[in-house]
């Protein structure tokens, strides 16, 4: 029979529960380039210093997963029609446990201290573990494009995987023996990368691709078995690490690395075909970033720096992706709830300006450039370390895209409490 | 299960992208006869849609599953914030702002997108499991020539 449970087609939870999540995530990135500025040289040296691992939760975390945690709380009825229960409070919750918990974890990465590691791994647990329950409760009772139902519950099942061996990694880094740590580091990075946020491009672009430009859908041949090939990849390689082949767990990322490349391909070619003409700045973002992943691609395939990768994958992606979503959703959301408030108020007399004057597409533009030179100043950092200028310079670009990033949300939501209170004062006379 | 309606209505959904699309390629031509004819046809279409699912798809959905009214309610709500952005669009045009044109279309192109997308997924495919008899009849009614 027909599955009516969760039932609501509403913009549900109230606006201020995203923007809390999109509003902070920027101060992550201006932290993360304030590290980079002060222990630049030894983080983009080795991938194991204490500020490269700092600096990769503090992005990673704070930024990347902070803002999809609330795009995902306020678009699963978009996405899958069916909405996480409770998220008006859940959600807050939360975000306490993950900002806690990231800085916290950062803190313990840099300089050490059972305390702060142990604080941070067990904020972040809880929290993660709070939000998968809730986003689980409503991917279960999901509906519509299979595709993208199928990659979201599978990127959660990513996130878990993510959250359990970083769960053990703290345990070692307190003490616990545990047997060839190295390769328990790598499985922790392909589940997060590959796993939580590969998966995760994945199921929204299959959506959102077609959505934003209007393109013609993904072709089956890439969106049936894209996601099982990165599963099975990353179970492959999990098997390989319990049993310490290191050889068959590169096979297992290798293959999860290699649909993701093709997935960037076919995304870059599906934009290609788009029918709308303007290039706005969220397409500037998913171009930057899926080059991004076609370069980190081939350098992890053909053995590169992993510090190359990474800066490919934490500032490419990373930073780029969620960044264009947010140019579309603030401006979207701050526009949508304010029509709703005018038609409850009865209000047709105040005038709502349309998107596009909630975040101007000139400052989103000048936000591009900055983000672009970030990237590449630390990217040619990555190539030659020994170019020391190189990381500070990327490091101030970054901090300044993170602060413009932040004074445009800034300005939207203020124009959105602004154009609110007209529905009140008017009112009055 | 059949998908008659669900997949005539996504059709008719696209069909709408297709509109949209032209009518911001039009922009660019800065014709306003071309754009005139491009937002009119987007505008006549877009109506035609929303009138058939208001009068006659879920009038008789929400007559068998009471369940489905209050989506409908919220459906039918952004049908009103979306005519009034085509109402929008007409008054630009006539006046030939090209800025207001652009906003309005980018407004409406993502409120119709979120829109298309929940009907899509709950309110099509319930409409195919409650209206099994009446599905081609009332997928007729978009059924243009496209
Ligand atoms: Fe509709
Ligand atoms: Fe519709």
């Amino acid at each position: 029979m027909l599955n009516t449970a969760g039932l609501s087609l509403d913009q549900a939870p109230p606006i201020r529960v995203p923007f809390a999540f999109f509003l902070a995530a920027p101060f992550f990135v201006f932290l993360a380039g304030a590290l980079l500025l002060w222990q630049g040289e030894a983080a983009l040296l080795t991938r194991w210093s204490p500020s490269a691992l700092a600096l990769t939760h503090l992005i990673a975390l704070g930024f990347l997963t902070q803002v999809m945690l609330g795009a995902l709380f306020q678009m699963l009825p978009v996405l899958i029609g069916a909405r996480v229960p409770g998220a008006a409070w859940i959600a807050p919750l939360v975000q306490v446990f993950l900002i806690l918990g990231t800085l916290a974890l950062a803190v313990g990465l840099q300089w050490g201290g059972a305390v702060w590691l142990s604080l941070g791994g067990g904020a972040l647990a809880v929290g993660l573990a709070v939000f998968m329950g809730a986003a689980g409760v409503a991917l279960a009772r999901g509906r519509g494009a299979p595709r993208t139902l199928q990659a979201m519950r599978l990127a959660l099942f990513g996130l878990l995987m993510t959250l359990l061996l970083g769960v053990l990694l703290v345990a070692g880094l307190l003490g616990v023996p545990i047997g060839g740590l190295t390769a328990w580091v790598d499985l922790h990075l392909g589940w997060a990368l590959l796993g939580w946020v590969g998966m995760l491009i994945l199921g929204v672009g299959y959506q959102v691709v077609p959505m934003f430009h209007v393109t013609p859908a993904y072709p089956a041949w890439l969106a049936r078995p894209a996601a099982w090939v990165i599963l099975s990849g990353l179970l492959l390689a999990t098997a390989a690490t319990l049993m310490g082949w290191g050889g068959l767990a590169v096979w297992g990322f290798g293959s999860a690395v290699g649909v993701l490349a093709i997935f960037a391909l076919v995304t870059l070619d599906q934009q290609r075909r788009r029918e709308r003409p303007r290039i706005d700045v969220t397409l500037l973002h998913w171009w930057s970033a899926m080059l991004s992943v076609l370069l980190a691609a081939v350098v992890w395939l053909s053995d590169g720096r992993a510090e190359l990768v990474g800066v490919l994958v934490l500032v490419g992606v990373g930073l780029g992706l969620p960044s264009g979503m947010l140019f579309k959703i603030m401006p979207f959301l701050s526009w949508f709830h304010l029509q709703h408030r005018q038609v409850a108020a009865r209000r047709f007399d105040v005038r709502l300006p349309h998107m596009q004057a909630f975040i101007p597409e000139r400052w989103a533009r000048v936000q591009f450039g900055l983000h672009l030179s970030a990237l590449l100043a630390l990217t040619l950092a990555a190539v030659w370390p020994e170019t020391v200028w190189l990381t500070p310079l990327g490091a101030l670009m970054m901090m300044s895209a993170a602060a413009l990033l932040s004074w445009l949300q800034l300005g939207c939501y203020r124009r959105h409490l602004q154009i609110g209170r007209r529905f009140l004062t008017s009112c009055a006379q | 299960m059949s998908s008659i309606i669900t997949e005539a209505f996504t059709h008719d959904h696209h069909a709408c992208d297709h509109l949209l699309a032209a009518a911001e390629k039009s922009l660019t031509s800065g014709d306003w006869a071309v754009i005139g004819q491009a937002s009119e046809a987007l505008i006549s279409t877009v109506n035609h849609h929303f009138d058939v699912e208001e009068q006659t798809l879920f009038p008789r959905l929400a007559s068998i599953y009471r369940v489905a009214s209050n989506p409908i309610e919220v459906m039918c709500s952004e049908h009103a914030q979306m005519r009034a952005l085509l109402s929008d669009l007409g008054e630009a045009v006539a006046q030939r702002d090209r800025d207001t044109c652009q906003g309005v279309l980018e407004t409406f192109h993502f409120l119709t997108q979120q829109h298309n997308s929940k009907e899509e997924i709950v309110l099509y495919p319930m409409a195919d499991g409650a209206l099994r008899d009446q599905a081609t009849e009332i997928a007729g009614l978009v059924a243009r020539e496209s």
